[in-house]
C-alpha cells in the first residue's frame, strides 16, 4: 500500500536539431571564397550551389573533396568557474560531384553526393549537462541527380531530385543511480531517409555580372524504428522496457540563395551570396517510443526556431595560370531563440573567415585546399527545458582538400 | 608542392592548438568574509546523515563539505570532518533499497556490516546510549551532531546522552561535561554555518506528537540568541538556515490516508473511513486525545507498518480491526494529526522568525530553507536536466528515511547556502555541480 510511482521527468532523451548542424562545406573552391558560389561557374559543385549553372559549365567534371572538421565548444555553468570542453573529435563532411554533357551542347547531367547537415559533439559523461546530452553524431547525406538546360546563351536552368540518408546516434545520462552510484544511460541510434529537390537559375548579364538564384527544398527526414537502448539499474528495468524503438521526424529546412559574380579584371573574381534558411519549419521535436511506461513517455519538445540569414563574400585571384588564391568570409544569424539553446550544437550568431589555394596539377587536374575558421559568439543561456544554465562558446576549425578532374 | 605542405601544417597547428575557446569568469573574491577556517554547526543534516544513518559516504557528501570544497578558490582553508574509518564505513548502519514489490512499493533493508558501533552504555536517569568509534583527529570543522536540538546546546551532560556527540569528545562515556556550544567555539574560526533547530520541531513531529516535545518558543529564542552571540563574539561572519516546514518532507507525504483507505477498500468495499487517535486542540498545553475518522489533513508517518491495518486487536469493546473503528484507532505515534500539524507549523514559523531576526541583528546571511523546501514541494525543481521534487525515492532529493537528503539533495542545499553567502558578503564562491552528486541508489 506504500504506493510509489516512479515518475522521472526530464530524463528522456530527445534530439535537438540546430543551425549548428548546417554544414556549409560543399566545395573547396567555394569554401576558399567564403562559401559563395550560387552566382559563379566554378566547377561541379554547381550541382549543390546552383543546378541552373551546370549547363553553362565549359567542361565536364568529376571531383571529390573532404573537410575534416573540429568543433570545439566550451561551457561555463552559471555561478561557477568550471569550464567543460567537447572532446577532440573530427567529423568528415565530404562532397562528390560528377557533371557530364556533350561538348558545347544545350544540356548537362550531374550527380552530387554531399553532406549539408551533420554534427559530431562529444561532451563526455562527466560534465554538468550530461543529463541533457553526452554525445551526438548526426549525419545527413544527400544524393542528388540533376539535369540542367541552357535556354539561351545568357540563361540556364536546372533542377535535381534529393534523396537523403540520415543517421543519428545520441547518448545521454539518465539521472537514476545504480547500486554503485553510476548514472543510467540512454542511447538512441537509427537511420532514416527523406526526399526533396534543388532547383536554380543562372544568368550572364550584359555588364558581365553573373547572377544565380537557387532553392533547396525542405527535406523531411523520418527515422523509423531506431534503437532506443536504455541501461539502468535492474530494479528499474521495467520502467525502461528493452528492446525498444523510437520514431522521430526531423525537417531539414529549405534554403533560398541569391548569388552574384563580379569580374573586375582577368585575374580577379568576386562573389557575394545571401542565404535565407527557413528554420521556422522547426516548431517541435517529437519523439515516439514504441513501448511507453509511466516513466518512459513520448516527448514533445518545443523548438520554435526562427528563420536565419547568412551573408557571404569572397574573392579569387589568379596568381598565374596554375595558382589561384582565395579568401572570404561571412556572417550568419542564429535560428535558435533565447531559452532554446542546447548542447547538441550550442547555437549563436556566428562569423567566419576562409582562405584557399587552387593549383593545377595538370591541365585537367585541379588540387584545391581550403581552411575555415568559424567563431560562434558566446551565448549565456538558461534552457527552458533542462534549466541548464551557463555560457557556451564555440570555435570551429575546418581544413579541406579536393581533387577535380575535368575535360 | 613543398609550400602547400607547409601551409597545411600551419593550418592544422592553428586549428588544434591555438585559440581553444574559453569563457571569462569573474576573478575569485571572498568579499567581506574570511573563509580561511570555516566551521559548520548543526544536527544530522549538517553531519551528512542519510538513509536513516550516519555513514562514510553520507559524511563525504555533507553540505558543509561541499560548501568548503567550493570555498577553496576564494580563500577557504582545509575542512576536516569526523569521518568513520574505511573498515567502519557503514557507521551507525543505514537503509538500502533492495527492490520493489509487485505493486511498486519499495523494499528496504538495513546495512549491518562494517559498523562503527562500539557498544551500549546505560546512563542513569536517561537510558541506553549507543556509542561509536571515537573520532581521534585533532582538527575538526564539521560539528554536525545527529539528533541534537537547540535545546541541548548548553547542556553540559549532553555528551553522555548522544553517541554521535560522544564520539567527538575525549574521555569515557558517562564522564563528559562539555556543553556543545563550548565545544564548537573552543578553537578559533573565521566563518560559520549554523543550521540548528530542526529537531526542536522534527522530534515532536516524527513521533506523531507522542514521543517528544516542541521546544518552548521563548527558550528557543533565548538559546538561538546565545548561540549567535557566541559564534560572532570575535566578529566572525557566517550563514544560518531556517527550519523546514516538517510537512514539506516525504516522511509525512508518502503513506497517505487516502492510499491506505483505498487499499483497505479493495478488500472490503464497505469500509468508509480510517480512525485515528487525534489531538483535540492545537495548543501545546492540551493533552486530550480522542478517536475520529482520519482526513487528508492527518499525516501518516513513513514508518507506519501498514500491515497492522485490519488486524484484530483487543479493545474494551472486544476484538476489533485495527484502524477501522473508533475503539481501535491508529495509534498516536503513527499520525501527525491536523491539530498537531497546525501546532508544529506555528512553532516552526516562530522559530524561523527568531532565526531571521537574530541573523538580521548581527548582519549574518540567511539561507531560507523553509521557503526553498516549500517551493520544492509545490513546484519541483529542474537543475541541469534533472527533475527534482520532494517525492519519496523518485524525487532525487530525499534519502530513504524520508527526512534526510541524498548527496544530490545535499549539493542542492549547499548551493542555496553558497547563494546566500555570496549575496550577503559580495563573495563569489562558485556553485557546486549538482550533476556530480547521486540521488537514491537503485539495486
Amino acid at each position: 500500500m506504500r504506493k510509489l510511482l516512479l515518475v522521472l521527468l526530464a530524463c528522456l532523451p530527445a534530439l535537438s536539431f540546430a543551425q549548428g548542424f548546417q554544414v556549409n562545406l560543399e566545395g573547396q573552391k567555394q569554401i576558399g571564397m567564403g562559401h559563395t558560389g550560387t552566382g559563379l561557374l566554378q566547377d561541379g559543385a554547381s550541382v549543390f550551389f546552383n543546378p541552373g549553372a551546370m549547363a553553362m559549365l565549359p567542361q565536364n567534371y568529376i571531383q571529390g573533396g573532404i573537410s575534416p572538421l573540429i568543433f570545439k565548444s566550451v561551457f561555463n555553468p552559471s555561478g561557477s568557474n568550471d569550464q567543460f570542453y567537447t572532446k577532440n573529435k573530427i567529423a568528415t563532411p565530404f562532397s562528390f560531384y560528377a557533371v557530364w554533357g556533350p561538348k558545347s551542347n544545350w544540356w548537362k547531367f550531374g550527380v552530387g553526393v554531399y553532406t549539408p547537415f551533420g554534427g559530431l559533439t562529444d561532451w563526455g559523461n562527466q560534465w554538468q549537462g550530461k543529463y541533457a546530452l553526452e554525445s551526438l553524431n548526426l549525419k545527413a547525406i544527400y544524393i542528388q541527380p540533376t539535369l540542367s538546360i541552357k535556354l539561351a546563351d545568357f540563361v540556364s536552368i536546372g533542377g535535381g531530385f534529393v534523396y537523403n540518408i540520415g543517421s543519428v546516434d545520441l547518448t545521454r545520462a539518465i539521472p537514476v543511480s545504480d547500486a554503485n552510484g553510476n548514472d543510467g544511460q540512454a542511447r538512441l541510434k537509427g537511420t532514416g531517409h527523406g526526399y526533396g529537390w534543388n532547383a536554380g537559375i543562372f544568368f550572364k548579364t550584359e555588364s558581365g555580372i553573373t547572377v544565380g538564384i537557387d532553392y533547396r527544398s525542405k527535406v523531411n527526414t523520418t527515422i523509423k524504428n531506431g534503437n532506443a537502448i536504455f541501461g539502468v539499474a535492474p530494479s528499474l528495468a521495467a520502467n525502461f522496457p528493452q528492446p525498444n524503438t523510437f520514431t522521430a521526424s526531423i525537417p531539414l529546412p529549405s534554403t533560398t540563395s541569391l548569388g552574384f559574380g563580379f569580374y573586375p579584371s582577368k585575374r580577379w573574381t568576386l562573389a557575394a551570396d545571401v542565404n535565407y534558411v527557413h528554420w521556422s519549419v522547426y516548431k517541435v521535436l517529437a519523439f515516439d517510443y514504441a513501448q511507453n511506461t509511466a516513466t518512459l513517455q513520448d516527448t514533445y519538445s518545443p523548438r520554435n526556431y526562427k528563420d536565419a540569414v547568412s551573408l557571404r563574400g569572397g574573392a579569387q585571384y589568379a596568381a598565374s595560370d596554375k595558382l589561384f588564391l582565395r579568401a572570404g568570409g561571412g556572417y550568419a544569424t542564429t535560428a535558435v531563440l533565447d531559452g532554446y539553446v542546447t548542447p547538441e550544437a550550442p547555437d549563436a550568431n556566428r562569423y567566419y573567415f576562409t582562405g584557399g589555394l587552387g593549383y593545377k596539377l595538370a591541365s585537367r587536374l585541379d588540387l584545391d585546399v581550403s581552411f575555415e575558421y568559424e567563431k560562434l559568439l558566446s551565448r549565456t543561456q538558461t534552457n527552458i527545458e533542462s534549466q541548464l544554465s551557463g555560457t557556451f562558446k564555440t570555435h570551429v576549425y575546418i581544413p579541406g582538400v579536393s581533387l577535380a578532374y575535368h575535360w | 608542392m613543398k609550400n602547400f605542405k607547409l601551409y597545411l601544417y600551419i593550418l592544422l597547428l592553428t586549428g588544434l592548438y591555438a585559440c581553444k575557446p574559453s569563457v571569462q569568469t569573474p576573478a575569485p573574491s571572498h568579499g567581506s568574509a574570511d573563509f580561511s577556517r570555516y566551521i559548520s554547526v548543526g544536527n544530522s543534516l549538517t553531519a551528512g546523515y542519510a538513509d536513516g544513518g550516519l555513514y562514510l559516504e553520507g559524511q563525504q557528501n555533507s553540505y558543509p563539505s561541499i560548501i568548503a570544497k567550493q570555498m577553496a578558490s576564494v580563500g577557504g582553508g582545509s575542512f576536516t570532518q569526523p569521518l568513520f574509518a574505511d573498515a567502519q564505513a557503514n557507521g551507525s548502519g543505514y537503509l538500502q533499497l533492495t527492490g520493489f514489490t509487485a505493486t511498486g512499493s519499495p523494499i528496504t533493508a538495513s546495512v549491518t556490516t562494517n559498523l562503527a558501533v562500539t557498544g551500549q552504555t546505560a546512563i542513569p536517569g536517561f537510558g541506553n546510549v549507543i556509542t561509536y568509534a571515537k573520532y581521534t583527529g585533532t582538527d575538526l570543522n564539521n560539528y554536525g551532531v545527529p539528533g541534537i536540538k537547540l535545546l541541548h546546546v548548553t547542556l553540559a551532560s549532553y555528551g553522555n546522552l548522544n553517541g554521535f556527540y560522544e564520539r567527538l569528545l575525549t574521555g569515557a562515556e558517562g564522564t563528559h561535561n562539555t556543553a556543545y556550544l563550548d565545544f564548537i567555539t573552543a578553537k578559533p574560526f573565521t566563518f560559520f554555518s549554523n543550521w540548528l533547530g530542526n529537531n526542536d520541531a522534527l522530534g515532536y513531529a516524527t513521533s506523531g506528537g507522542a514521543g517528544d516535545l516542541l521546544t518552548d518558543k521563548g527558550t528557543f529564542a533565548a538559546l538561538y540568541s546565545a548561540v549567535m552571540t557566541k559564534l560572532t563574539a570575535s566578529g566572525q561572519k557566517g550563514v544560518v538556515a531556517t527550519i523546514p516546514d516538517v510537512t514539506s518532507i516525504p516522511y509525512f507525504n508518502t503513506v497517505t490516508v487516502a492510499a491506505i483507505l483505498a487499499g483497505v477498500q479493495k478488500a472490503n468495499p464497505a469500509v468508509q473511513a480510517l480512525f485515528i487517535n487525534a489531538k483535540s486542540d492545537a495548543t501545546a498545553a492540551g493533552t486530550t486525545y480522542a478517536a475520529r475518522p482520519a482526513t487528508a489533513n492527518d499525516l501518516i508517518v513513513l514508518t507506519f507498518p501498514t500491515a497492522k491495518i485490519g488486524t484484530l486487536v483487543s479493545t474494551p469493546a472486544g476484538m476489533l480491526p485495527y484502524g477501522l473503528t473508533p475503539y481501535s484507532p491508529i495509534e498516536n505515534q503513527y499520525v501527525l494529526d491536523a491539530n498537531e500539524v497546525a501546532l508544529t507549523k506555528d512553532y516552526v514559523i516562530a522559530y524561523n522568525n527568531t532565526i531571521k531576526s537574530v541573523a538580521a541583528s548581527k548582519n549574518i546571511a540567511v539561507n531560507d530553507m523553509y521557503t526553498f523546501l516549500n517551493n520544492l514541494k509545490a513546484h519541483g525543481l529542474v537543475v541541469d536536466g534533472v527533475s527534482l521534487s520532494s517525492a519519496y525515492i523518485s524525487g532525487g532529493i530525499f534519502s530513504l528515511d524520508g527526512v534526510h537528503l541524498t548527496p544530490r539533495g545535499y549539493s542542492v542545499v549547499a548551493n542555496e547556502f553558497i547563494k546566500a553567502i555570496n549575496t550577503q558578503y559580495g563573495s563569489n564562491i562558485p556553485l557546486a555541480n549538482v550533476a556530480n552528486y547521486r540521488g537514491v541508489k537503485f539495486p
